[in-house]
């Protein structure tokens, strides 16, 4: 029997050894936003009074606000108009079946294990030449048409019943009356989750926005965070704080909506 | 057999529904990998290129850089991978145990790295990381090591820091999935394994993860993909030092299109390296499953 | 084979007691079946045997032994679960001889158990494939095979035929029953439909919130019950209860007026401890009981509804508000029509107000 109370002390210590070491990072960029940039380096682990400092650098390099309203309105409008194109064809492709759509959706899912480093270079040249560099609508634009939540919108509709749309048919409503009244209405937790993982990746979205966007003004909060990562002597104490507002949003969306968070993942592997 | 009012309106609202995805997808994803392969025949600098055959390829070949990326992402993916789906599945067994306490506690902490993006915690990486910095402070204090690891200026040590950091990052991830397929399993089929006498660790290895087989190649094949792709983090922490011991394709796509003089012909050919690489990965990985399936 | 025997077995989860005292010998070879309305801890009670639920207090002996403690794969049993619990990725073969292979048995002795429970169970031509490949019924006897090969002491079953659907249930029941003969098995049994429980059983015990209601063979649980709860449970359909009052009681019977019909009486005799007069009690019949009007228990009822079933008719039919079932051989009941008959007192059993029965 003492075995087995070993191995349930073993399991705990692993549990919390792993969570420590998850969680410390976070508590290290809390922390780290109130000290001085030579502290940090040399691994301060207390809280320190240089927040406002740090605060005040930041905003001087930095046009924060205009930042992050950057980052929000690329996130809001990819969310809004992804969400409406990627589930329009979760829809179809599941409601509407035939052969031929069969056949490119499985092109598509093949089409999932693309890298992007393969498209990235065709897709600058391509805004280039529409002369759309550094604007927006080049960065939000490629994504809309998200082959993964077209898929998670797909499965989740397995799960509609269709007696709701024979029921809207027969009452007299066309196919895009079902889909916004009938449809939209109840597959509100898959437009939830969906919202979620659409929201964080367009607003922690680098690589992309990095090669579109060049000038400061428009910028991301990504971006700006890389900047001063690579600067020659960065400092620490206005990057961990732009960290911490960088990623406050995504936490506090996290806390709130856990339960979501998670069955979005979950969502796309069954 | 005749078409019906039925069937056709069927047709046009099913083409109707997908047509806007699909147009975008086509511009988007469809043409420019396309578009990507004719150039990778294109030889010469910015805008002025021409037909040049195979004398990219060639030049592949010849590509020390080229070579040198390939390395780092071939040993990133056999170190990290494996590691960080390990960790991943033991981690789900552990919290599968309902008798188990603070259960949500642990869950949540270890999915919180999942929530930051990849370019704020790539600076976290990089100031817990200097030479006088708080990792090698508590190593120092805890007697692990005798002096200060140049984690940031060494070759090796900065492989070391960028796998440590990808497993921070994504380990939560997969956990995430293994969790998800373990509450799907009957539990009544532990019971009958502990009634038969078989002991714990069997357990876990003859049943759990046989069952776990298809999420463990889906975890495994984004994984995959990931490690491929690698940029923001290299980008961030060690701009692909030193020496290029942590450049990766991705990023030396990047250089080439963008940090030197853009050869865009060439940039298209690597780039069609790696969707080479990961559709031999994948199919590879595929069928690997396939026959240990037929096998058993 | 072996006895089992439960001695004062409690269960607790923290403060709230779901086992209240069980006390029972199952012999060996013995096929006993634990029976109850849903939460009445028959499954608990089954996997505290099995060792997958712990014991707070009381002694568990198998052939003699205290087992309290005991890991389940040291307890010499075997578990049949509802849900078949089969190995997903092996196949039948495999799955059978899956813990032969961790007790370190010869590869070619396990092939021989194995064949032979396959044999039993005709199971032959299914040895190679996997549990998805097989109907409900198959799986079910691949996991029976599976606990065969073990060759244990006790097998335990829970509510093994729950899933599979009307007809493959009867067909499973003779299967068990022969199985039961064939080896000679001693069993426990966990369902809640009593149909199961009374044809299987050499022994039922039917369980009520963590307690023993009644043990017994099952015509002795369906002849003489103890309690208002056994009666009403065992018997499909269910055995009629009427409300009634004691108006007389001496002389070794008792009189009671049948409170909502008229003027009925029935006069019991009773061996055992009289009822006061004034106390209300219970007087249960069955169905099939009911004799012609114009004896002694005189009933005068409007009929609700009469179905007709071919061999029988039961014509479910009220008075003052209390409904009854009577069992028939007549077809042309009509609805709406009225029944008169009687209550024969050698088939009346009489409850008291705590549901104890008067003998």
């Amino acid at each position: 029997m003492s075995l087995a109370l070993l191995r349930r002390g073993g399991v705990y210590v692993f549990l919390s050894v792993a969570t420590f070491l998850s969680v410390f990072p976070f508590y290290w960029m809390a922390v780290g936003s109130t000290n001085q940039s030579p502290d940090i380096v040399r691994g301060k682990l207390g809280f320190g009074s240089n927040l406002l400092v740090n605060f005040q650098h930041l905003m001087t390099q930095v046009d924060l606000p205009r930042v992050f309203g950057n980052s929000f309105l690329i996130a809001v409008v990819s969310t809004v108009l992804t969400l409406v194109i990627s589930s329009l064809a979760g829809y179809g492709f599941e409601m509407f079946r035939s052969r031929i759509r069969e056949r490119i959706f499985q092109l598509l899912l093949l089409l999932l294990s693309i890298p992007f480093a393969a498209l990235m270079v065709p897709l600058f040249v391509m805004i280039s030449r529409a002369q759309l560099n550094n604007t927006f609508t080049a960065v939000i634009l490629p994504g809309i048409a998200s082959i993964f939540i077209v898929f998670y919108f797909r499965q989740a509709t397995k799960a509609f019943p269709r007696e709701l749309r024979d029921a809207a048919r027969v009452d007299g409503l066309k196919e895009w009356q079902i889909f916004l009244f009938v449809y939209m209405p109840t597959m509100r937790s898959t437009y939830a989750a969906a919202t979620i993982i659409i929201f964080m990746n367009a607003w922690n979205n680098y690589l992309w926005p990095l090669i579109v966007l060049q000038t400061p003004d428009n910028k991301t909060i990504t971006l700006v965070i890389s900047t001063l990562t690579a600067a020659y002597t960065p400092d620490y104490g206005v990057i961990l704080l732009a960290t911490v507002l960088a990623t406050a949003p995504t936490l506090v969306i996290f806390f709130v909506l856990q339960r979501q968070f998670v069955q979005g993942m979950l969502g796309a592997v069954k | 057999m005749a078409q019906t009012r039925l069937d056709r309106s069927e047709q046009i609202n099913g083409w109707a529904f997908v047509m806007p995805a699909l147009v975008l997808l086509g511009l988007f994803m469809i043409y420019p990998i396309i578009w990507s392969l004719w150039m990778s025949f294109q030889v010469g600098r910015g805008a002025n290129f021409s037909f040049g055959g195979l004398a990219n390829i060639q030049r592949l070949a010849n590509d020390a850089l080229l070579i040198k990326a390939l390395t780092n992402t071939t040993i990133f993916f056999f170190i990290q991978v494996p590691i960080m789906i390990v960790l991943a599945l033991l981690l789900a067994v552990a919290l599968n145990d309902p008798t188990l306490k603070f259960r949500g506690l642990f869950r949540t902490a270890l999915f919180l790295p999942c929530v930051t993006s990849l370019i704020a915690y790539s600076s976290l990486f990089k100031s817990m990381f200097s030479t006088d910095g708080i990792i090698n402070q508590a190593l120092l204090t805890l007697h692990v090591i005798g002096s200060p690891i140049p984690w940031l200026t060494d070759p090796f040590w900065s492989r070391v820091v960028i796998i440590t950091a990808i497993t921070w990052r994504w380990t939560g991830y997969n956990m995430i999935f293994y969790l998800a397929a373990l509450q799907n399993v009957d539990k009544s089929i532990y019971e009958a394994a502990r009634i038969d006498g078989i002991p714990a660790w069997a357990r876990f290895t003859r049943i759990t993860i046989p069952m776990l087989k298809p999420v463990i190649l889906f975890t495994t094949i984004l994984s995959t993909i990931g490690t491929l792709q690698l940029f923001d983090e290299v980008n961030n922490i060690t701009q692909g030092g030193p020496g290029n011991a942590t450049l990766t394709l991705s990023m030396y796509i990047y250089n080439l299109t963008f940090r030197m003089m853009p050869s865009f012909g060439y940039s298209a050919t690597v780039s069609w390296v790696i969707v080479v690489i990961v559709a031999i990965l994948s199919f590879i990985q595929f069928m690997i499953a396939r026959d240990r399936r037929r096998a058993t | 084979m072996t006895s089992l025997s439960l001695k004062g077995v409690r269960k607790s989860y923290g403060n709230l007691p779901v086992i209240k005292g069980v006390d029972l010998t199952v012999e060996s070879r013995e096929f006993v079946v634990f029976v109850g309305p849903s939460g009445c801890g028959k499954s608990t009670l089954l996997r505290m045997i099995a060792g997958l639920e712990s014991i707070t207090a009381g002694d568990l002996e198998i052939g003699g032994k205290r087992m309290n403690d005991v890991d389940p794969s040291k307890r010499g049993i075997a578990m049949v679960f509802q849900s078949y619990a089969l190995y997903p990725h092996m196949t039948v073969r495999e799955n059978m001889g899956f813990a032969l292979r961790f007790a370190g048995k010869p590869k070619d002795e396990i092939a021989r158990q194995v064949n032979e429970a396959a044999r039993i169970l005709e199971l032959g031509p299914l040895l190679d494939r996997l549990p998805a490949q097989l109907s409900g019924g198959q799986r079910q006897r691949v996991a029976i095979g599976r606990a065969i090969v073990r060759h244990p002491d006790v097998f335990l079953f829970d509510e093994p035929l729950s899933n599979l659907d009307a007809e493959l249930r009867v067909h499973m029941r003779i299967e068990l029953a022969r199985l039961h003969r064939e080896l000679q098995a001693t069993i426990i049994y966990v369902t809640h439909d009593q149909v199961e429980a009374m044809t299987l059983a050499d022994k039922i015990v039917v369980l009520r919130e963590g307690e023993v209601a009644q043990v017994g063979t099952p015509l002795q649980l369906y002849d003489d019950p103890d309690n208002l709860f056994v009666a009403g449970f065992i018997g499909s359909p269910k055995m009629n209860f009427l409300a009634g009052e004691v108006v007389e009681a001496g002389a070794g019977s008792a009189t009671v007026a049948l409170v909502n019909h008229g003027g009925a009486r029935l006069a019991k005799p009773l061996s055992g401890p009289l009822p006061e007069t004034g106390d209300a009690v219970t007087i249960g019949i069955r169905p099939e009981h009911f004799g012609e009007a114009g004896a002694s228990t005189d009933l005068s009822l409007a009929v609700d509804v009469a179905e007709h079933l071919g061999s029988t008719t039961f014509v479910y039919a009220n008075a003052g508000g209390e409904r009854l079932i009577i069992e028939r051989e007549e077809r042309h009941m009509g609805d709406s029509d009225t029944i008169a008959v009687s209550i024969p007192v050698e088939a009346a059993l009489l409850f008291d107000a705590a549901g104890k029965r008067l003998r």
